[in-house]
């Protein structure tokens, strides 16, 4: 069934009832695998008990090569190797070679060249993992080498793009730029980012009769694993079931990224019809797996005497690696999120989606939108240092209006609540009296700087490709009561499952424990979107809720005529059903139900109401909704060590009505590091040769708990829910509280620009200790 | 194989007579072999008891080469040691240190070890023991460069021994990373002062590790402090160009070699004020 | 290979293994319990966290030989039946985990901090000696939260002698 029209009376339940009426929904539930996880009983891949004469799988790449024609693969010595039982290579594919998420040009094994450091060309299967992973070093593979191109600017020189460039244009920017009182602009760059999940990539394939192939996997996407797996392998997609119970973090490292390795898996137990197992090293993960795309930006702004911007014309070059993987939409959040929470009066936004010798760039919390609102924060920290105006001041000025603005793509903004939002943190975070402290403090330390920064996140929320706004879910109610739920999402910890199991829970008046959460498995909900773009809640817990409202009115009909009262007048609550002055509990309801041959069975189906977006002409209403948030961090910074401590963190975010609170604080809490890690300590280096240097957590630095400063506030903001017909009026909350991170970055430039007033730091992302010398040389120097 | 001697004579004599890769804690040799050939051999130096305590002697503190970071820094040891102390807690992790030796950190001689340069500033000395008998060397003679060492093949490492004449000093340890923990170092620096009888340094020791192939002491920098009271000065005022001039720094992932020196010298001023403090405390 | 023999978790185990098999693939794989992680393969991340006869140690730069005679304890060895350890239970409390591949390293980093400190566990200490632990889900704020409440309630009925 679809959803509309409105079969169910959903929509009236689901709008701005009293909250006190829920049960479940909206209750600080424990995480459901959280007795497991803390007994370590919770299995991942690599912890599955693996079915007799599973075969471990390790990928082998040309350690001396970026880019150059592959002149031989020798692979004799890995083939006689001890427990080697089958080498494989783009020779081996029955199927099509290419496990690209989008445009093709992401080959499973190398063919004919060589595209980056680190590329699969062959694939061992041995008795042991020590066994595979010795053979795979026994390999020798000619390359003939050539110059790669490694950095956005090695790209530009060479002039080469995975996609076309792309542009927003509102109003008339040069002639805006031409009226403007006061002009700025330059170059800064952003960094990228490697995902770190804990747990690294991993698949094990099972083969089956007839050819079929059941691949468990740790991905956000299981239906492309499984599309992908029957497109290699030459099979039909209804040949091969992917599932995922759960993943160890995914981050968007595992929604494009996670398909190769279940592909090899699946080559391997294909080609010998034995399961086969690949979990990636830490090394070879880093080296042969996406990043966070890093940029560099050109912009130019005019302002004027207050501070108010009146147009932006920004390039926004982004170095997407050797293929096109998701790039395209990457880079266009880049675009979407440009602008952040500001009015832009004329605009020009300009994308450049480079191609370079490196891995191909993916997929990361965010996917691009962070690095469009570091830039615009960016624009307006430079404004307030110009103008010698406090930053919060020269936000607030250029905050979208709560209602009547539009955004350079021409997409209305009715739903800001960004002032009384910034207006709370302003007040709960004491920023005007912290503002005056932090003066009195640099005007008492030469070499101690502390900074402050108050920043707003705006994000939109649908994926910008228009037709993955869809999701499927199954609901089964068994006649002793209890209810299965499965649905298209993926679980890698941000506690969907347990959201979606709630939504179920509270539709039929049950307890959660009454609700069975099943892994995600192509076998019972097909063509799914991937767990992305904060879509996860939003998505499958309005499918899953139109099933089990389906469900629910059937059941509701037998009680009807068990009570005698109209099907309106039944009430599902406290697992018993209630009619007129009887009840009755939820099982023996079902158990009649079934004896009265009422289906206790549904799919539900939800697709995004009300969204378009024409691409070409760059039109249209690309989100169902935004996302607001603010944050205010305070840190001090070493200007002669350029090391860099937070002090405080306050972050006050909208999920609209919050499904689960506890939840949703996780998410706000741990997006912040994650993005704060991002903008300071984590820095990707490649050598000249293309080489990932910083492949090992020894070298990558991502925050540890003591990075973290003991004043971390986090609160909700109370907004009465999310004006669109979201599930019980709750906002998407995976990716827009990375961006509150931003106060970071600003922070160090706030303190960093009190080494001098009036003069710009000179400062790049991420805010390395090394980046923040510099830029404190460059504020003292003549 | 894999033997795990009881003794170190046994050691030796397994050493001599089959070979192989000595290993105490495991912190850098584990992590090193994932993907490599399996070593011939391995042998285990964590079960001899000579190698194992701290003792304090009449001339020296004698540091067993199998005692743990945590071991140390837990240790009840005169205030002069503290830069050592200091050293051990930032010795990877508190895992990494119930695991990880004083001698593996030395033998590993990685440019960035932890433990070289407060031992370079204590005047220690190792002791060496092989077929041939035992051998003495200062720190400074021992650590060679980058993974080099002046132990032969056959000899274990055994002790470290720290001279008691500069126990009574004020010592500090700063180290200066990507994150100011847990993080292979970028630059990091010791320092022992002890105060003569005039309120002024009376002896000084001033080592920088990280910022050359092995980590150096600053010879013209210890002689100038030498009669000083740095009370009151800036540290870059009590650290020259000049003094860290003789560091030779390389650009690597971690930091660029400019960077080093600059936060070298600013570091190292810093720790003379913080040891100086501590002498006088 | 050499047969190895240690305690764990209060069982006798004893597995035929190659001298070169790491601790934590001794326990994963030749004696099933899966509870221990394997995060970085490089000593760093913390997830392989298991106690050798009482010390906090990585799983991953130790080899099975080494704890040959060894008692050790592994996540799997924490709860009394059904009872879950007060760390354990913490954890789950004050929602000290999302996707749960670093929590068993951090509790097992949690129970030797709190044995070692008791009373005296105070937040600095927490966050300094979590740093062997890498989590990137959390922001380890509840982590931390976590940790000290189970060290209050773990030190209570001490205080009430």
């Amino acid at each position: 069934m679809t959803v509309s029209p409105d079969p169910a009376g959903l929509a009236d339940a689901a709008g701005l009832a009293d909250a006190a009426a829920l049960a479940v929904v909206g209750r600080p539930l424990v995480h459901d695998s959280a007795v497991k996880h803390v007994q370590g009983a919770a299995a991942y891949i690599d912890d599955i008990a693996e079915p007799a004469r599973t075969l471990q799988v390790v990928p082998g790449h040309a350690p001396s090569a970026a880019r150059g024609r592959i002149l031989s693969i020798d692979l004799d010595r890995v083939r006689a190797a001890p427990g080697v039982v089958a080498v494989l290579t783009a020779a081996d594919v029955p199927g099509i070679n290419d496990c690209s998420p989008s445009v093709g040009g992401d080959p499973v094994f190398a063919e004919g060249r060589i595209l980056f450091h680190g590329q699969v060309v062959f694939a061992v299967a041995a008795e042991t993992r020590d066994q595979a992973r010795r053979a795979a070093r026994l390999a020798a593979i000619e390359v003939e080498a050539e110059t790669p191109a490694v950095t956005v600017d090695d790209a530009l020189d060479r002039n080469t793009e995975v996609l076309p460039p792309y542009e927003f244009r509102k109003g008339e920017v040069v002639a805006a730029l031409d009226a403007s009182p006061a002009r700025i602009g330059g170059t800064f760059r952003i960094g990228g980012q490697e995902h770190f999940y804990l747990e690294g990539q991993a698949a094990l394939a099972v083969p089956g009769e007839d050819g079929d192939m059941l691949v468990h996997t740790s991905t956000q996407h299981p239906t492309e694993v499984q599309h992908i797996t029957a497109k290699v392998l030459g099979l039909p997609d209804a040949a091969v079931v992917a599932e995922c119970r759960r993943m160890g973090g995914g981050f968007g490292g595992k929604e494009s990224q996670a398909t190769q390795w279940a592909v090899i898996a699946a080559l391997v137990a294909r080609a010998t019809g034995r399961p086969a197992k690949i979990r990636l090293d830490r090394d070879d993960d880093m080296i042969m797996t996406g990043k966070r795309h890093d940029f560099r930006v050109d912009w130019e702004a005019g302002h004027d005497a207050d501070g108010r911007l009146t147009g932006v014309d920004v390039a926004f070059y982004g170095r997407c690696g050797y293929s096109a993987d998701l790039s395209l939409g990457v880079n266009d959040r880049t675009m979407f999120h440009a602008d952040n929470a500001y009015n832009y009066p004329a605009a020009r936004i300009h994308s450049r989606r480079l191609l370079t010798d490196t891995v191909s760039n993916t997929a990361f919390r965010g996917f691009g939108g962070p690095q469009g609102t570091v830039f615009a924060e960016r624009v307006m920290d430079e404004i307030a240092v110009r103008l010698g105006l406090d930053p919060l001041t020269v936000r607030k000025r250029n905050f979208y209006a709560p209602a009547g603005d539009t955004t350079p793509y021409g997409m209305p903004v009715e739903d800001n609540i960004i002032h009384d939002l910034v207006a709370e943190l302003e007040r709960t975070s004491d920023y005007w009296v912290r503002r005056e402290a932090v003066k009195a403090f640099n005007a008492s330390n030469r070499i101690l700087k502390k900074g402050l920064a108050l920043t707003p996140v705006k994000f939109g929320i649908s994926f910008t490709l228009i037709h993955l706004n869809q999701a499927g879910a199954l609901v089964h109610v068994y006649s002793d009561g209890s209810i299965m739920v499965n649905h298209g999402g993926t679980e890698m910890g941000q506690g969907l499952y347990l959201k979606v199991a709630q939504v179920v829970a509270e539709e039929f008046g049950v307890g959660i424990e009454r609700v069975k959460i099943t892994a995600t498995t192509t076998a019972k909900v097909p063509n799914t979107s991937p767990t992305a773009a904060s879509s996860g809640s939003d998505l499958n817990g309005m499918a899953a809720r139109i099933a089990a409202g389906a469900i629910r009115a059937r059941m509701a009909a037998v009680a009807a005529a068990e009570f005698g009262v109209p099907a309106e007048e039944v009430r599902f609550r406290d697992g018993r059903v209630f009619g007129g002055n009887a009840s009755i509990g939820f099982g023996d309801l079902a158990k009649k139900a079934y004896l009265a041959r009422v289906q206790l069975s549904e799919a539900g189906f939800y697709k995004t109401p009300e969204i378009h977006w024409d691409r070409p002409s760059a039109t249209g209403r690309p989100f169902f909704y935004f996302a607001y948030g603010a944050s205010c961090t305070e840190v001090t910074v070493d200007t002669l060590t350029g090391e860099m401590r937070v002090d405080r963190v306050d972050l006050l975010h909208d999920v609209g009505r919050s499904l689960n609170p506890a939840l949703d604080i996780g998410q706000i809490e741990g997006a912040f590091v994650q993005g704060m890690g991002w903008l300071t300590t984590e820095e990707l280096v490649f050598d000249r040769a293309g080489r990932l240097r910083t492949h090992a957590p020894s070298t990558y630095k991502i925050p540890t708990a003591s990075d973290v400063p003991a004043d971390f506030r986090t609160a909700l903001f109370e907004s009465g829910g999310c004006r669109a017909d979201t599930i019980y009026r709750s906002k998407a909350v995976g990716e827009p509280p990375l961006m509150l991170a931003n106060s970071v970055l600003s922070a160090v430039f706030d303190a960093l620009a009190a080494l001098r007033p009036g003069r710009v730091p000179p400062l790049n992302a991420p805010a390395t200790p090394e980046a923040i010398l510099t830029a404190a040389k460059a504020m003292r120097s003549d | 194989m894999f033997w795990q001697p009881t003794s170190l004579q046994e050691a030796v004599r397994l050493l001599a007579d089959e070979g192989g890769i000595l290993v105490a804690g495991g912190t850098d040799v584990f992590p090193a072999l994932v993907d490599r050939p399996s070593p011939a051999g391995l042998i285990d130096l964590t079960r001899c008891a000579e190698l194992k305590g701290i003792a304090i002697g009449a001339d020296a503190i004698r540091i067993g080469a199998g005692s743990r970071w945590s071991e140390i820094a837990r240790a009840s040891l005169p205030r002069g040691l503290a830069a050592l102390q200091a050293a051990a807690r930032e010795v990877g992790s508190v895992q990494i240190q119930n695991s990880g030796t004083i001698g593996g950190n030395l033998c590993n001689a990685s440019p960035a070890a932890d433990g070289v340069p407060p031992l370079l500033a204590l005047d220690a000395a190792i002791e060496l023991v092989g077929p041939h008998g035992l051998r003495r060397l200062r720190v400074g003679d021992f650590v060679l460069g980058n993974r080099r060492t002046a132990r032969a093949a056959d000899e274990i490492l055994s002790a470290v021994l720290i001279p008691r004449r500069l126990e009574a000093g004020g010592s500090a340890f700063l180290k200066l990373g990507a994150r100011r923990y847990m993080v292979i170092s970028i630059v990091m620096v010791a320092v022992t002062l002890v105060p003569g009888p005039d309120g002024r340094i009376a002896d000084a020791r001033v080592a920088v590790g990280a910022a050359s192939a092995a980590a150096q002491r600053l010879g013209g920098l210890e002689a100038r402090l030498i009669g000083t009271d740095p009370v009151g000065s800036a540290p870059a005022d009590l650290v020259s160009a000049a003094d860290v001039a003789g560091l030779s720094p390389i650009d690597d992932v971690r930091a660029s070699a400019a960077y080093r020196l600059d936060a070298a010298r600013e570091l190292v001023g810093r720790a003379i004020l913080q040891a100086w403090e501590a002498a006088r405390a | 290979m050499t047969t190895v023999s240690m305690t764990v978790n209060g069982r006798q185990v004893s597995a035929d293994v190659e001298d070169r098999t790491l601790l934590v693939d001794y326990l994963r794989n030749a004696i099933s319990l899966t509870g221990t992680h394997v995060g970085c393969d490089t000593s760093q991340c913390g997830a392989c966290v298991v106690h050798v006869d009482g010390r906090a140690v990585k799983s991953c730069t130790m080899l099975a030989v080494q704890a040959a005679g060894s008692s050790v304890t592994t996540i799997e060895g924490l709860a009394t039946g059904d009872e879950l350890h007060p760390v354990q239970a913490a954890f789950r409390e004050h929602h000290g985990l999302q996707c749960g591949f670093c929590t068993p390293g951090m509790i097992m980093t949690a129970v030797d901090m709190i044995r070692r400190h008791g009373g005296q566990l105070d937040e600095a200490t927490v966050r300094h000696e979590l740093e062997g632990n890498i989590c990137r889900c959390t922001g380890y704020h509840n982590i931390v939260k976590a940790i000290l409440d189970a060290a209050a309630k773990m030190q209570m009925p001490a205080a009430a002698e």
